[in-house]
């Protein structure tokens, strides 16, 4: 278990169904019972923003609805190493751009964190709507006892 | 004269906000096709707002835009506040002044250095620019940050605020918190200082064409909130009548609707206002004018980005001013001003709300029945008063560009829609290019 200050942050909207699966698990989470070198936070969708929120931490957990090709619900850890960030240049023509290129400036700035861990969970549906899937639903309790064991005393 | 057969397909635009496509076409020498297309959806928020009551329009039009949500939202406020006669108290026409100021600084500072400065940079992307460029990016970081934190100690959050309503604010800055945010602005003084450096030093394209720039104005200041409407061909009129320099109409190729008044199309943005306005600049402002080489009446409509520039120093600078007011009266909790239902006759009411958006003049119209529902709503956005005259530029700019290889003509056509810095809504696409051999 590791005792350098972390920041566990949520990611996505709450707006577009299972998209706000990362931000109803750190509302669990921030209701949660965790040390006191772990700080909860919703990012939302913090597009190049995401630099200012991760920079100073030496330990950030990111919390998010992702597609990896699971079932909806599944859930997975892994750190920064094992995935690819995928931001291409294509995908970079909004005002803001998605989880992927905000980590990817931070990356090209040398502002990333020293650990970077992920928690996805699959989602089912991002359509627009503001409940989670049930399957999202079932699978959120077990992501949630997940990061806790992580920082379990 | 080349009399290779080009097509320029640009299908969608990127680093611009939402769903727009190029398409120039050139046959033996002539062009067939040059157009700007607009394929996004219609959303219907005038629909949306029909029914709803007035204390929730501007919530729900804040949503138009991620971007301008601040403006959109004043936008509505006045409106309502114009139909339902609603006087401000000077506190409240003052936050409403700085948080303005902080969405005006987070959209031009995105534009100006995530979406035009990599074509300048010789660069795809923000990305390979934090590599080349890392002070760069973190200034324009640094910059964003400070613009949405002046959103969020004004009116609660970065973007789509909630402390903002009809007749005042529903939350106050602390006087802490406003000095915090006012030394802050101080500090951004180098790094607005360093943005006009940056710009002055870039290559911007050479091109010219006369057109009618509309901006709101007004009497006492750089206009950005109500005001009248004035264009640069000398016309004059209340926002009210909005409608004479509007005149919406419709083209097929285009799902918005495009606008004119007494020219075949006009600008608004910041070019528009810098042309217009520029006496009210703030002196600072006026210097890195002359730094950028600008000086009214600018043409060229590359330089809206370098008017976006100078708005920035304005901004900063206007920003310190209003916290200085605000702090030497002191904040105080205010009740919103109260709206009387009663005062509504049998017909109803009508107001209209005009603002200076990044980019350009956003009018909202409301009619409110006695009730306090809204029985209709009008919005127009900049972006589709602009569209015909990008269209217009465009039309002017291929036959001075044809010769050039392909890709050099898409990019100085992808720049000139860049750098109006359109925002039609959010969508991602590849572009597509194809250079057809002479058959």
């Amino acid at each position: 278990m590791t005792r350098e200050r972390t920041l566990i942050l949520g990611i996505g909207n709450p707006l577009m169904g299972d998209d706000g699966a990362g931000i109803e698990a750190v509302r669990r989470l921030a209701a949660s019972k965790l040390p006191g070198h772990v700080t909860v936070r919703e990012a939302g969708t913090p597009g190049w923003g995401l630099v200012e929120w991760i920079q100073d931490w030496p330990s950030v957990v990111i919390v998010d609805a992702v597609q990896m090709g699971l079932q909806p619900g599944e859930w997975q850890r892994f750190d920064a190493g094992e995935v690819r960030l995928i931001a291409g240049e294509g995908t970079l023509s909004l005002h803001e751009p998605d989880l992927a290129g905000g980590l990817a400036l931070a990356q090209a700035l040398d502002l990333l964190p020293e650990r970077i861990t992920f928690y996805g969970i699959e989602p089912k549906s991002t359509d627009p709507g503001m409940r989670l899937s049930p399957a999202v639903n079932a699978g959120l309790p077990g992501l949630v006892e997940g990061i806790l064991n992580e920082f379990a005393q | 004269m080349t009399k290779e057969a080009k097509r320029i397909d640009v299908h969608h635009v990127t680093r611009v906000e939402g769903h727009g496509n190029i398409l120039v076409n050139i046959e033996g020498g002539k062009i067939k096709d040059c157009r700007f297309d607009v394929i996004e959806t219609p959303r219907f928020f005038e629909a949306m707002l029909r029914g709803r009551p007035y204390q929730e329009a501007s919530h729900i039009t804040s949503r138009i835009c991620g971007i301008c949500s601040t403006g959109h939202t004043t936008a509505s406020l006045r409106a309502s506040e114009k139909a339902l006669g609603v006087e401000l108290s000077e506190q409240t026409v003052l936050l409403r002044k700085l948080v303005f100021h902080g969405e005006i600084l987070d959209s031009h500072v995105l534009h100006v250095y995530m979406l035009v400065a990599p074509d300048f940079l010789g660069v795809g992307s923000v990305i390979p620019l934090a590599t080349t460029h890392r002070d760069v990016v973190l200034r324009a970081l640094r910059m964003k940050k400070l613009a949405g934190d002046i959103c969020a100690v004004v009116a609660g959050r970065h973007t789509h605020p909630i402390a903002m309503t009809v007749g005042g604010f529903t939350h106050f800055p602390t006087a802490a918190e406003l000095k915090d945010l006012q030394e802050q602005l101080v500090a951004c003084r180098a790094d607005a200082d360093a943005t006009v450096d940056l710009c002055a030093a870039l290559p911007w394209p050479k091109f010219e064409r006369d057109t009618e720039y509309v901006s709101l104005t007004k009497p006492d200041e750089y206009a950005f909130i109500d005001g009248e409407i004035m264009t640069s061909d000398g016309f004059k009129l209340p926002a009210e009548n909005y409608k004479e320099v509007t005149n919406e109409y419709l083209v097929q190729h285009s799902s918005a609707k495009l606008t004119r008044n007494k020219r075949e199309s006009l600008m608004v943005g910041a070019l528009a206002r810098f042309n217009n306005n520029y006496n009210q600049l703030h002196p600072r402002a006026k210097e890195a004018a002359r730094k950028l080489g600008l000086k009214p009446k600018v043409t060229n409509p590359y330089l809206n980005t370098a008017a976006q520039v100078v708005e920035i120093v304005h901004c900063v600078e206007d920003a310190i001013n209003v916290i200085d007011q605000l702090l030497k009266r002191g904040i105080k909790f205010e009740q919103p001003a109260p709206v009387d239902l009663g005062k509504i006759g049998s017909d109803g009411c009508t107001g209209v709300g005009a603002c200076e958006v990044p980019r350009g003049i956003l009018i909202h119209q409301y009619w409110i029945g006695q009730d306090g529902k809204l029985t209709g709503a009008n919005c127009i956005i900049p972006t589709n008063q602009n569209i015909g005259n990008l269209e217009a530029d465009m039309q002017a700019l291929v036959p001075q560009i044809m010769n050039k290889p392909v890709d050099a003509m898409r990019l100085d056509l992808e720049m000139l829609v860049r750098a109006y810095d359109p925002c039609i809504s959010c969508s991602v696409h590849v572009m597509k290019v194809e250079k057809k051999p002479v058959p």
